[in-house]
């Protein structure tokens, strides 16, 4: 589904009032743009002599039991009805397969699906299942269950949004399904290897229908639920009769939500988990290094396939003072890009121009303005001239990255004119604050979702809403060159009109400053190095799969070594 | 006797009857609602109105309110908005995880005060308390969240005496469950142990000074004797009182160190629905809180008659 | 004799109670009132110079209490500014206390945290006392209809989960200094209330009251007068222990970001930012010195009030 309809749990549940990161909105979700990759997908944090991290060595061991803790907890297993974060998709890879599945090489392939294919025009999908694969209840993969499936979250007041362009699905038989669009779009099966993509079984939808309670996963996938206790742990077990012969090695597998960071590293390293996921850039750091040592670190540093996840300052162009392009600029000057790398991302990290980092094929320069106080401070004084000194308030979750970050900015923007506070605000309100721009600047980290088209609803003047009004174009950027771009973008089968089209959309960002670039959110995972294969995934045809998604990895071809 | 009963068990109906009320209003009134939360950026007036509607959060309030209490009375606590959990589920798994930490917590707090008290009382001012009483102040200034992290660098991480975080249900495995259960309740008793430890000190003190300590001296009683014997029973009546009024702030207030922990208990889960806005869960939860502090008072009560049975109550 | 004296009293609070409050707690009265007396007889025969700890003690709270008026004065860095090149530098000539992960100076955030931890853990408990306390000595000596109102009233406040409160309020209210220490306030009265309640209730039915009230004293001139300098010294000493535990509270809510907004430092939000972010491996420092200063605080506060209380207990003179 779009990133737009994806609200990290992590922002909700995790240490409540507690933590969380900054706000977290869209990421997680494996989106590729097909035939635009990148960098390659997994990153040796700390280079192994010989092995690499995360993959396995020697002939894999089958049995034995993994632990795994995560940086938050899920709401639920049901993809039309729950909000699926990284932590989201690791449960639905051990319980669930998906249609499509992203490869190594950021080409969509099929996974349940046997193959998809378009009309010329890309606005016909037909889709044709492997034959004889059967959910843990003993039900087929047919047609009728991925159609059913589609209705549940084409009806859901969640996913609905991510199937707009869907006008209708047949099923002329068993195995085949077209989907017709109300427009071409060459990306479409991008969109299927996210939460609209996982195919659940129909009982598992009667189950929702029918009773109020949450249903019981049935799925296709590696594993099959055991047992779930929210915020405690998750247990899923062998499924024995899994369609992709030999696999999976592990007999069973246990993720445990433990949200805070350095609590979840020291329960790595008292042996209390066989491997931890981290958002947090100073994981890396520390399992860096000596501190690395009997761990296998894998991570986001060096690229991720298409668009990482950015962490950014929002600001609100209908708002005085940042309606004001002066103010937005003096503000991006202010913002010294390379200190607060240093300082809150533990040095980590690419300068960051757009929404594209080096190394992309959309990257380019966007002309976004670099640090320059000196610069800063005249447009401030020219603003001030007419205003008076500008004030504002930035906006954040109480999460102590989030704050330090925003301790930073707020001395940087201070020493260049402004009156800045801090406005720590709750989780609960803060997503409804950006959606009715009831906020003048703050901390988000969102726009993982690779495949820029998945980011359409955040960046297009259809979503822009007056101040007071429910509008998902948070900044209110109103900007008719992004929206033409957007579209070619995702109507284009030309590769480089694609690319020309999102470096006008970066270059037009850049310009008007609705966001003030900062540095890309870094996932890692880090394992005992008995942890086998576990960022060395394939496909079912054999070519290697994206191993390190934004933090997701996939179980089915881990082992324990012995 | 039933009719003190009687009284108790009207007191422990009315006060959970107001903070119930309170509670709903507090949570009801708040800015944002689950919709908000559930919805996120799909938070559109036509959504939110099928949601509301859904969830029966369109309603009069004082109508959400007589629903949910006489679900209540057919014991239906109603579920989670978020997760569709049952509110009693969560009760049930949440509240052992208190009960237990409270309780290790707490034998732990009494087994270090008490002793310490009785040592100490004995000579007042002199190095031994002067000690203690430095030692229990350094235990006021560290607050659980400092503590825990300590505790996890030396006995998980350093000594790999106990895992750093996780919860196993006694019924699963109770050498486990103990197991994992000390640094949490260790991170939360040095606070008790502090309180319980001055008030049971001066008390002591004073019963030391009585007529009847003094007389029991003079008949050659060894003093450990005495201590035990005579001063150390009428010298718990703080002490009782100020367990009443920890004990009562610990159920659901240990969110912190759940938090730090990954311990699922009643605390963490209420937090995270106030912030939510889950407001049958955080009703639910609060309505537990209120009995359970109203039991505590009960029991300590009890304590007290047994602790002198001349109290008699009128 | 004062033991005869006390249980006799104790005892009619309590009947007095019971009979007056269905359902109230009679015996969380009970024992308050009982400790208050046993806190004031604790030290009777150790009556000695206040001492060299005591005046050290007073040095320490009143040298903390001045540099926090004075921070402004002192010739310190500005606490909130972050120098990036002194991230997490240990204690030197130029930092007598180090930096924090900010690079922010630790003796400038300590001292002038503490304006906000006196404030909060202060103003509470006076206001606390006033309001509770008087209710409390009212309600203890009066009785009846108003009494179990407020009895009843306390009992709800304090069996509520504070937290669901504090969260509420502060998502209403928002967090200045003002509105935090206004929360903690209505959250130490009832705990005042009952203990001061208490304590009257012990001496409402005292000879020198009953001779008071026969000679035809009014109620007024019998609470304040008669009850109120006998009740003093409880309230204050079980008020000095609040006052410490409410700065710790200060913290735990600053770990939970609803106290005062950032970069005001408070010593409850050094702490708490000591323990977050892994600084408690990197820079112990930022954790270990505010809570030194309010370990060193409560310390003294606590000798203070013992000294204090040996040395003015009023009660003695009233035998």
């Amino acid at each position: 589904m779009t990133s737009g309809n994806e609200i990290s749990r992590r922002s909700f549940l995790s240490r409540s009032a507690v933590a969380g990161g900054a706000v977290a909105l869209g990421a997680g979700a494996s989106s590729v743009l097909a035939g635009c990759s990148s960098s390659p997908s997994a990153s040796p944090g700390t280079p192994t002599s010989g092995s690499k991290p995360g993959v396995g060595t020697g002939t894999p061991v089958r049995g034995g039991s993994l632990t795994m803790a995560t940086v938050s907890e899920i709401d639920g297993f049901y993809p039309p009805a729950n909000h699926w974060d990284t932590t989201g998709f690791l449960y639905a890879n051990a319980v669930y397969d998906p249609l499509m599945a992203v490869a190594a090489d950021g080409t969509i392939k099929p996974y349940l699906a046997q193959s998809m294919t378009a009309n010329s025009t890309f606005d016909t999908w037909t889709m044709t299942l492997r034959p004889g694969i059967k959910f843990n209840d003993g039900s087929s993969l047919t047609s009728a269950v991925v159609k059913a499936n589609f209705d549940a979250l084409k009806a859901s007041i969640l996913t609905g949004v991510a199937l707009k362009q869907v006008v209708s699905v047949t099923t002329p038989d068993d195995m085949t399904l077209v989907y017709h669009l109300e427009a071409p779009n060459p990306n479409f099966p991008a969109g299927l290897t996210t939460q609209v993509g996982y195919v659940v079984g129909e009982a598992m939808i009667q189950a929702s229908s029918n009773s109020g309670k949450a249903p019981t996963p049935i799925g296709t996938g590696p594993f099959m639920y055991a047992s779930w206790q929210q915020n405690d742990h998750f247990t899923a077990t062998k499924n024995p009769n899994y369609w992709r012969s030999g696999l999976p090695y592990l007999d069973q597998i246990t993720f445990k939500p433990i949200p805070d960071t350095v609590q979840r590293e020291s329960t790595l390293r008292s042996g209390g988990v066989d491997m931890i996921q981290s958002a947090d850039a100073n994981t890396i750091s520390r399992f860096s290094g000596s501190g690395g040592s009997g761990y296998q670190l894998v991570d986001t540093v060096t690229g991720v396939i298409g668009q990482p996840t950015l962490t950014y300052l929002l600001l609100n162009m209908l708002k005085p003072p940042t309606d004001d392009l002066r103010v937005r600029q003096a503000l991006a000057k202010a913002t010294d890009q390379a200190q607060i790398q240093k300082i809150f991302a533990a040095g980590y990290g690419k300068p960051v121009n757009g929404l594209f980092l080096s190394g992309s094929p959309y990257y380019s320069s966007t002309g976004f303005p670099g640090f320059d106080p000196a610069g800063a401070r005249s447009l401030v004084n020219e603003y001030k001239a007419q205003h008076g000194t500008p004030s504002l308030q930035l906006t954040t979750i109480p999460d102590p990255t989030a704050i330090k970050l925003v301790q930073i900015v707020q001395q940087m923007w201070q020493q260049v004119g402004f009156n800045v506070s801090v406005n720590e605000v709750q989780q609960a309100t803060i997503i409804s604050d950006f959606v009715t721009g009831s906020y003048q600047a703050a901390t988000v980290y969102q726009f993982g979702a690779v495949n820029p088209d998945l980011n359409y609803v955040w960046w297009s003047t259809t979503t822009v809403s007056p101040l007071g009004q429910i509008g998902l174009n948070f900044p209110r950027n109103s900007d008719p060159q992004i929206e033409t771009a957007l579209l070619t973008g995702r109507h284009t089968t030309d590769n480089a009109t694609r690319i020309a089209a999102y470096q006008t959309v970066n270059e037009r960002l850049a310009k008007d400053l609705p966001y003030i670039w900062i540095v890309q959110q870094f996932f890692s995972e880090v394992a005992q190095d008995r942890v086998q294969n576990f960022a060395n995934p394939t496909l079912p045809d054999g070519s290697p799969g994206y191993a390190f998604d934004e933090g997701i990895i996939k179980p089915t071809q881990i082992w324990l070594a012995g | 006797m039933a009719k003190y009963l009687l009284r108790r068990f009207i007191q422990l109906v009315v006060v959970s009857f107001i903070i119930s009320v309170l509670a709903f209003l507090l949570v009801h009134l708040l800015p944002g609602d689950p919709t908000a939360v559930i919805l996120g950026p799909n938070d559109t007036p036509q959504n939110k109105a099928i949601l509301l509607h859904q969830l029966g959060l369109n309603k009069p309030l004082w109508n959400q309110y007589t629903i949910w209490l006489t679900a209540v009375f057919h014991g239906n606590l109603g579920q989670s908005y978020l997760n569709r959990e049952s509110v009693t589920h969560i009760l049930a798994t949440g509240f052992p995880i208190d009960l237990e930490l409270i309780i290790i917590s707490q034998v732990i707090a009494f087994a270090v005060a008490i002793p310490l008290a009785l040592v100490t009382s004995r000579r007042p001012n002199r190095p031994v308390d002067n000690v203690a009483t430095t030692g229990t102040f350094g235990m006021l200034a560290l607050p659980p969240f400092v503590i825990a992290p300590i505790l996890v660098a030396v006995f998980a991480v350093g000594l790999h005496w106990f895992p750093a975080t996780g919860y196993v249900p006694f019924s699963q495995n109770p050498a486990s469950n103990i197991h994992g259960m000390i640094l949490p309740s260790l991170a939360i008793t040095a606070g008790s142990i502090a309180v319980y430890y001055r008030l049971l000190r001066s008390d002591l003190i004073s019963t030391l000074q009585e007529d009847f300590i003094t007389m029991a001296r003079s008949k050659g009683l060894s003093s450990r004797f005495i201590m035990w014997r005579h001063a150390f029973r009428p010298s718990t009546f703080s002490l009782l009182a100020g367990a009443g009024v920890n004990i009562g702030a610990l159920i659901a207030g240990t969110f912190i160190v759940e938090y730090l922990f990954a311990i699922n208990g009643l605390g963490y889960s209420l937090v995270a629905a106030v912030n939510q806005r889950d407001y049958l869960v955080v009703q639910g939860i609060s309505l537990v809180v209120a009995i359970a502090y109203v039991v505590i008072q009960f029991f300590i009560d009890f304590l007290f008659t047994v602790v002198d049975p001349r109290v008699t109550r009128g | 004799m004062p033991d005869d004296r006390e249980l006799s009293n104790t005892h009619a609070g309590a009947q007095l109670l019971s009979d007056r409050v269905p359902g109230s707690a009679a015996f969380d009265e009970l024992v308050v009132s009982r400790q208050s007396e046993s806190l004031a007889s604790d030290d009777i025969l150790v009556k000695k110079p206040l001492g060299f700890l005591f005046w050290f003690a007073l040095s320490w709270v009143g040298l903390v209490v001045i540099l926090a008026l004075i921070a402004n004065l002192l010739p310190l860095p500005n606490p909130n500014y972050q120098n990036y090149s002194a991230i997490n530098a240990p204690p030197s000539i130029h930092h007598l206390l180090g930096t924090d992960d900010l690079g922010r100076d630790l003796l400038s955030r300590l001292i002038f945290g503490a304006r906000v931890s006196l404030v909060v853990g202060f103003v509470s408990v006076v206001v606390g006392l006033l309001i509770g306390g008087t209710l409390g000595l009212i309600s203890g000596y009066k009785g009846g209809r108003l009494d179990s109102a407020l009895n009843a009233g306390s009992f709800v406040l304090l069996a509520f989960p504070a937290i669901v409160a504090v969260i509420a309020i502060v998502a209403f209210w928002g967090h200045s200094l003002f509105k935090i220490t206004v929360i903690l306030t209505v959250a130490v009265i009832p705990l005042l209330y009952r203990v001061v309640r208490a304590s009257s209730l012990s001496f409402a039915n005292r000879d020198f009251v009953v001779a008071a009230r026969t000679m035809g004293a009014t109620s007024g001139r019998i609470v304040f007068r008669e009850i109120l300098p006998n009740v003093i010294p409880a309230a204050v000493s079980f008020g000095l222990i609040t006052a410490a535990g409410v700065i710790v509270v200060e913290g735990s809510l600053a770990f939970l970001g609803l106290s005062v907004a950032l970069p005001t430092p408070s010593w409850g939000n050094l702490i708490a930012n000591g323990a977050t972010n892994g600084n408690l491996q990197i820079n112990p420092y930022i954790m270990l010195w505010p809570v030194l200063a309010m370990f060193l605080l409560l310390l003294s506060i606590n000798l203070i009030g013992d000294r204090v209380r040996q040395r003015f207990d009023v009660r003695e003179g009233l035998l």
